[in-house]
């Protein structure tokens, strides 16, 4: 009876000193790390009352195992990194030095800034994969959301306790509109959504250019560049109101990715949409002879991934840029695919890999400046990462052939 | 009204056949390797890595030759990663695709700072292949085909002898019907000797040949240096070429015609501007083309039946 | 018979053993296989045979044993040595490329011609040759899709005899093919042995080690537990020997009079098959509760379109589907599920169950939308968790535990998992398809026993089996199904196999 009293506080507990680790940490206040760990202490605290010591250490072993490839990958990755760089005549100490203190310290702020529109491409893909559908072309349905955000944001004088909300959810509706044709062409058709929402991505690039023109950009060359600035009440609040010592420019957007991550999470786990998303994904034609319309979960996951992906752009447009600006190739599409795949399409996971990625290009930034060199290792050492962790299937190999010569081994001796 | 109708002139077949030729090398190499059962998303990253090393070797031999050959193996080497991962590691086809595109623009980047010592650009190469542009004796005298067949650049050529070349292996080579085989029913090519494993990795490595070739026309024959997303989308047209062409040879070729020809119109609307619209809007036709073709053509044909299928004999304790 | 002088001997194992990462697939096998013998290898499910076939084809490397052929020790790392060394194999599941033609096939890793490229004028001639020498007419040209059943074995075995086998393995040669269609192949197999080719055959039907075979290994469990001269041995023997204990080969069905009205009615429906060829023809079956219909039939005759109709995943061409006083046929498949029919689907691997998620996710696949397994949208977790630990008691599912994905389970938990989700949904109308396939005697009784449970509950029940025997050993009535039609209705306690076998194979009544 104690006990039943005893949870909801300890659970309230989890959740405060959680949310305050997490902004002290986001920003740059690196002792909301202890609130974080306690948080954890609590939460297994709180399991441990609900279940038995068995059941928590268990869960606590399978957290630590599903660890230990993302561990042995970002290791390996980290020598052949510094096999390469010894190859191509750079010091990989200084560099990785300057790496980790330029990407988790100094730069802190701009690797949050980095990973914030990530975790919605990368929750974009990954829900998309759950339903086994490949979002190749986020980055369209960002560039969708971003011109949405803007025209709104340039148009929308409301109080922003009205119009932020406002534009989330339209340029979310307007993104998830832009990927029907491929949902539709997928169900009707057979055509594969990797070819027509690659195609997708490259017509709203182009189609952002002319966007830019209309709204202010340069009309004379061919690069329009840059729209109007949006109303300076549409920005997205930032940390400095509350915490004056940190940068300027990190803004909340991050909070609203990663409760996002958290919802996504919670439909993909506790409802019937994610259970039916799940179930396509794994083995549609089961799904369908058990009643389950194929058809109609392919809509709801390519739509909801569009709806995520644009809030990327909403989110670059609010919180960062306040503008949009021409660029051709930002590649968050593809780091999208690539944090996802990290993350092997667990939503929680996005938040963390988006921020490893986030955090890696500007430890590569801040190392190109100090040290003198070029911030592109890291584009290879995030491929490599990648490789070594998404094909998994090379740790059991490797594993079998070592059970396999211990086997040999210990026949031999009999 | 007379300016619109005047682009249709035999200018534009020579650009069709021109913008056609990158997109035609892949959609081959995307037929063999998918009739061979493997699915490569990776093609545009593959051709990527080919235009940047023809440039690199072409920049440093000052022979544009020996570029197109190291385009070409650099190429075919990068698709050894996805034959590599997808058939010895049993990873996902289009999982290790997309984790190849993203290599290689890692990997480009990368080597570009190294050698040229900035992103973007490279420096233009002395010489390109599109100087050693020759007309074929009598053939290129033919009225209107003429001059878009046979009055061209090297590998535009080339590209017609892979087509033929391809048309002819999978349909009358004992390596074909292996090919072809190990697509549809790995199992039984198995049971009969046959390595599935070797027939697939030969595929992927035709997909990496020809797309190495098709990287390396476009930074070596078709411009001088190598630009950074010069290939801009069309290893997945080439995908799509080669779904539309019903995941033959020819069909791939056709189809890919289509798109150049979808390319070369809208670079000369462009150009005359025969509407009064922004350019982008012309930009985007090819891509437009592409979905409608596909979505058009898909339920037509049938693919192979193992496409994008792990194979995987328990011969040992693994 | 064949006398066994050791130069007679042609094929020998050593004590092969082949662990896989789950079970001990052969244990410490022993056989011998003579020149110009046809032998059996006879046993359940999962007994092994098929292991140790390929073991010797080349495509399974043995963990631990040698096998001698000719006297010489061979170990073959792939099946282009075996084929090299005169051995053949006919798959249960065919090899056979359907999109190629019959002499691409059969030429196929052995094409004429010089360098690279196929002579397909010498194939051709090739083919034609040794389909003649064997008797084994076949259209060379014909693509494979396009043959039945039967005729692709044929192609199968002059695969294996273009290769000039010495010993031609043929693994269940008879699951797929029609009571003719199996006389025409025993005759090949006899012809084949007098030409001088050993035969093995894998099976596990009795009758057919009877009438084939000059003799007979017994497999249980990865071991060989017995050899017998087929011309000595009894059917009981040989049925005890391969389960391990005396089987009864019949459930005991309590005989009752149903009076009831029908609830389950099909009125003259036609459907088409995937190709758009008419697979089903006006076909009307009625169904009342507490009766168990039983559909018989060979392989390929409408049964999967008759229960894809049922289930709403095929449009009907035309008719009706009535139950109760509702019409159904234009109901979705959810629709049709929430009126309280139920399915167990033939494949229940790729129809039945989602073998990466969860057992609890499994038990309400399909209700998992309704209360009590939903709230608003989100699921009742905690109510499936407990409605799952109860079925899995009910229905003697082992496993470690509710939360494991149904992958891990064996083929009989896997089925059970199955009929315990549409058993237990109180289905009124309830269709089985091929509720046994490629379980063991163990697991066959227990379900068996579950749809006889459920027709003492009053659901209707329609059976479509390929077994004969448990048509018979369940059914109430039965329905011959031959090419799309009902062809006879027949009362299994006024009937015999042999009848029904008739019907099934086109067989015109005598009326």
């Amino acid at each position: 009876m104690k006990k039943a009293k005893l949870k909801p506080i300890i659970l309230a507990g989890v959740f405060l000193l959680g949310a305050v680790g997490l902004i002290l940490y986001i920003v740059s206040l690196f002792y909301g790390l202890f609130f974080i760990l306690a948080a954890v202490a609590l939460y297994f605290l709180y399991r441990w009352l609900s279940t038995d010591k068995e059941t928590v250490i268990v869960e606590i072993r399978k957290f630590l195992k599903n660890l230990t490839i993302p561990v042995i990958g970002i290791s390996a990755a980290i020598v052949i990194g510094a096999i390469i760089m010894l190859i191509s005549g750079y010091d990989p100490i200084k560099a990785y030095r300057a790496l980790l203190y330029g990407g988790f310290v100094k730069n802190w702020h701009i690797s949050i800034l980095n990973a914030t529109p990530l975790i919605f491409t990368g929750l974009s893909v990954a829900f998309a994969f759950k339903a086994g559908l490949f979002n190749i072309g986020a980055e369209g349905q960002y560039y969708v959301g971003a011109m949405v955000a803007t025209f709104l944001g340039i148009y929308l004088g409301m109080p922003p306790i009205f119009t932020i909300p406002i534009i989330f959810l339209m340029s979310g509706l307007v993104a998830a509109a832009y990927n029907y044709f491929p949902a539709l062409l997928k169900v009707k058709t057979g055509a594969h959504e990797v070819i027509t929402t690659m195609m997708f991505a490259h017509i709203a690039r182009y189609l952002s250019s002319v966007f830019i023109r209309w709204m202010g950009g340069d009309s004379a060359g061919t690069h329009p560049y840059v729209t109007n600035p949006i109303l300076d009440a549409n920005w997205l609040p930032r940390f400095k109101g509350l915490f004056p010592d940190t940068n300027y420019r990190l803004h909340t957007g991050i909070l609203i990715g990663i409760a996002v991550a958290i919802f996504v999470n919670y439909i993909l786990t506790k409802t019937k949409f994610g259970y039916e998303i799940r179930a396509v994904g794994h083995n549609p034609q089961a799904a369908r002879a058990q009643g389950i319309s194929i058809g109609k979960n392919i809509f709801r996951a390519l739509l909801f991934a569009g709806f995520l992906a644009g809030l990327a752009g909403v989110n670059q447009v609010l919180g960062l840029d306040h503008k949009l600006f021409e660029n051709l190739s930002a590649g968050y599409g593809w780091n999208g695919i690539a944090v996802a795949l990290l993350a092997a399409n667990n939503p929680i996971g996005v938040i963390f890999t988006a921020i490893l990625w986030g955090a890696l290009d500007a430890g590569g930034q801040y190392m190109a400046r100090t040290v003198q060199i070029s911030n592109s290792i890291v584009e290879i050492i995030k491929g490599i990462i990648l490789f070594l962790i998404v094909a998994r299937y090379i740790y059991s190999w490797v594993g079998n052939r070592i059970k396999r010569r211990k086997q040999l081994a210990s026949e031999g001796a009999k | 009204m007379g300016g619109f109708f005047s682009i249709f002139n035999e200018d534009l077949l020579v650009a069709t056949i021109r913008l056609s030729t990158p997109i035609t090398l892949a959609a081959v190499g995307a037929t063999v390797c998918e009739r061979a059962g493997i699915v490569n998303i990776a093609m545009e990253g593959i051709m990527i890595i080919g235009a940047f090393f023809a440039v690199v070797v072409a920049y440093y031999t000052g022979n544009p030759w020996l570029g197109l050959l190291g385009g070409v193996v650099a190429g075919a080497l990068f698709s050894m990663i996805h034959a590599v991962a997808t058939i010895t590691f049993h990873l996902d086809h289009v999982v290790s695709g997309a984790v190849l595109n993203i290599l290689s623009f890692g990997v480009v980047r990368y080597l570009m700072v190294i050698i040229y010592g900035h992103p973007g650009t490279t420096e233009p190469i002395a010489k390109g292949l599109a100087e050693y542009k020759f007309a074929v004796p009598l053939l290129s005298k033919i009225p209107v085909i003429g001059p878009a067949f046979f009055n061209q650049t090297p590998i535009v050529y080339l590209s017609f002898l892979t087509v033929i070349f391809f048309l002819i292996f999978l349909k009358k080579t004992k390596t074909g019907l292996h090919v072809r085989a190990a697509g549809e029913h790995p199992l039984a090519l198995e049971t009969i000797g046959v390595s599935v494993v070797k027939m697939r990795y030969l595929a992927v490595l035709v997909s990496g040949i020809t797309s190495g070739l098709a990287g390396a026309y476009l930074s070596i024959e078709n411009s001088v240096s190598f630009t950074e997303g010069m290939s801009n989308g069309r290893g997945f047209i080439a995908l799509a070429a080669n779904i539309s062409g019903g995941w033959t040879a020819i069909g791939s070729w056709l189809a890919s015609l289509f798109f150049g020809f979808a390319d070369a119109l809208q670079i000369r609307f462009q150009i005359f501007k025969v509407l009064p619209i922004p350019a982008e809007f012309f930009i985007i036709f090819p891509y437009v083309a592409t979905v409608l073709v596909v979505a058009g053509l898909v339920r037509r044909s049938r693919p192979p039946k193992a496409v994008g299928m792990d194979f995987m004999i328990e011969r040992e304790e693994d | 018979m064949r006398s066994r002088k050791s130069k007679d001997l042609l094929l020998e194992t050593k004590n092969i053993v082949k662990r896989f990462p789950k079970v001990l697939a052969n244990d410490n096998i022993n056989i011998k296989l003579f020149k110009g013998e046809i032998l059996s290898l006879l046993g359940e499910n999962g007994a092994g045979k098929s292991t140790l076939m390929n073991i010797l084809y080349g495509l399974y490397k043995p963990t631990s044993g040698t096998f001698l052929l000719e006297g010489e020790e061979v170990e073959f790392s792939s099946p282009k040595e075996a084929i090299r060394r005169g051995l053949g194999m006919v798959h249960q599941h065919f090899m056979l490329v359907e999109t190629l033609t019959v002499t691409e096939n059969i030429i196929l890793g052995n094409e004429p011609g010089k360098a690279d490229f196929i002579d397909y004028k010498r194939a051709r001639e090739e083919v034609l040759v040794i389909s003649e020498r064997y008797n084994l007419s076949i259209d060379p040209d014909a693509k494979i899709e396009t043959l039945s059943v039967g005729l692709q074995q044929k192609v199968e075995i002059l695969k294996a005899l273009y290769r000039k086998a010495k010993i031609l393995i043929l693994d269940e040669p008879t699951a797929v093919l029609t009571p003719h269609e199996v006389e025409k192949l025993f005759t090949v197999i006899r012809k084949l042995r007098d030409s001088g080719v050993s035969v093995i055959i894998i099976t596990h039907k009795l009758e057919e080690v009877k009438a084939i075979s000059d003799r007979v290994y017994i497999l249980r469990r990865g071991e060989v537990v017995g050899e017998r001269k087929t011309s000595k041995v009894t059917k009981k023997e040989l049925a005890n020997l391969m389960v391990g204990r005396d089987v009864v080969l019949t459930v005991h069905k309590e005989k009752k009079e149903i009076t009831a009205e029908p609830i389950f009615s099909i009125k003259n429906i036609s459907v088409k098959d995937a190709q758009g060829l008419m697979a089903l023809k006006d076909i009307s079956i009625d169904v009342r509760p507490g009766e168990i219909v039983g559909i018989a039939g060979v392989d390929g005759n409408g049964q999967s379109e008759l229960s894809e109709a049922i289930m709403g995943l095929r449009s009907l061409e035309e008719g009706n589907i009535l139950y109760g006083n509702e019409d159904i046929e234009h109901l979705s498949t959810r629709e049709r599920r929430r009126r309280k029919i139920s399915s167990v689907s033939a494949d229940r691997q790729r129809y039945g169950l989602i073998l990466p998620m969860q057992i609890t996710e499994n038990l309400v696949l399909g209700d998992h939308d309704e209360p009590p397994f939903s709230k608003g949208i989100n699921l009742s977790l905690d109510t499936i968790h407990s409605y799952s630990e109860k079925l899995v008691e009910d229905f003697d599912v082992r496993t470690p535990g509710v939360d494991v994905t149904a992958g891990t389970l064996s083929g009989g938990n896997q089925q059970k998992v199955v009929l315990a989700r549409e058993f237990s949904r109180d289905p009124k109308f309830l269709l089985v398809s091929q509720p046994t396939r490629g379980l063991d005697v163990g697991a066959i009784e227990y379900i068996h026993s579950q749809i006889l449970k459920m027709r003492d509950k009053n659901s209707a029940i329609l059976l479509i089996s390929l077994e004969l025997e448990e048509i018979f050993s369940l059914s109430d009535r039965i329905l011959v199904l031959y090419e799309g039609e009902i062809v006879k209705e027949l009362i299994p306690e006024e009937t015999t196999d042999k009848e029904v076998g008739f019907f099934m194979t086109g067989g015109k009544a005598k009326e």
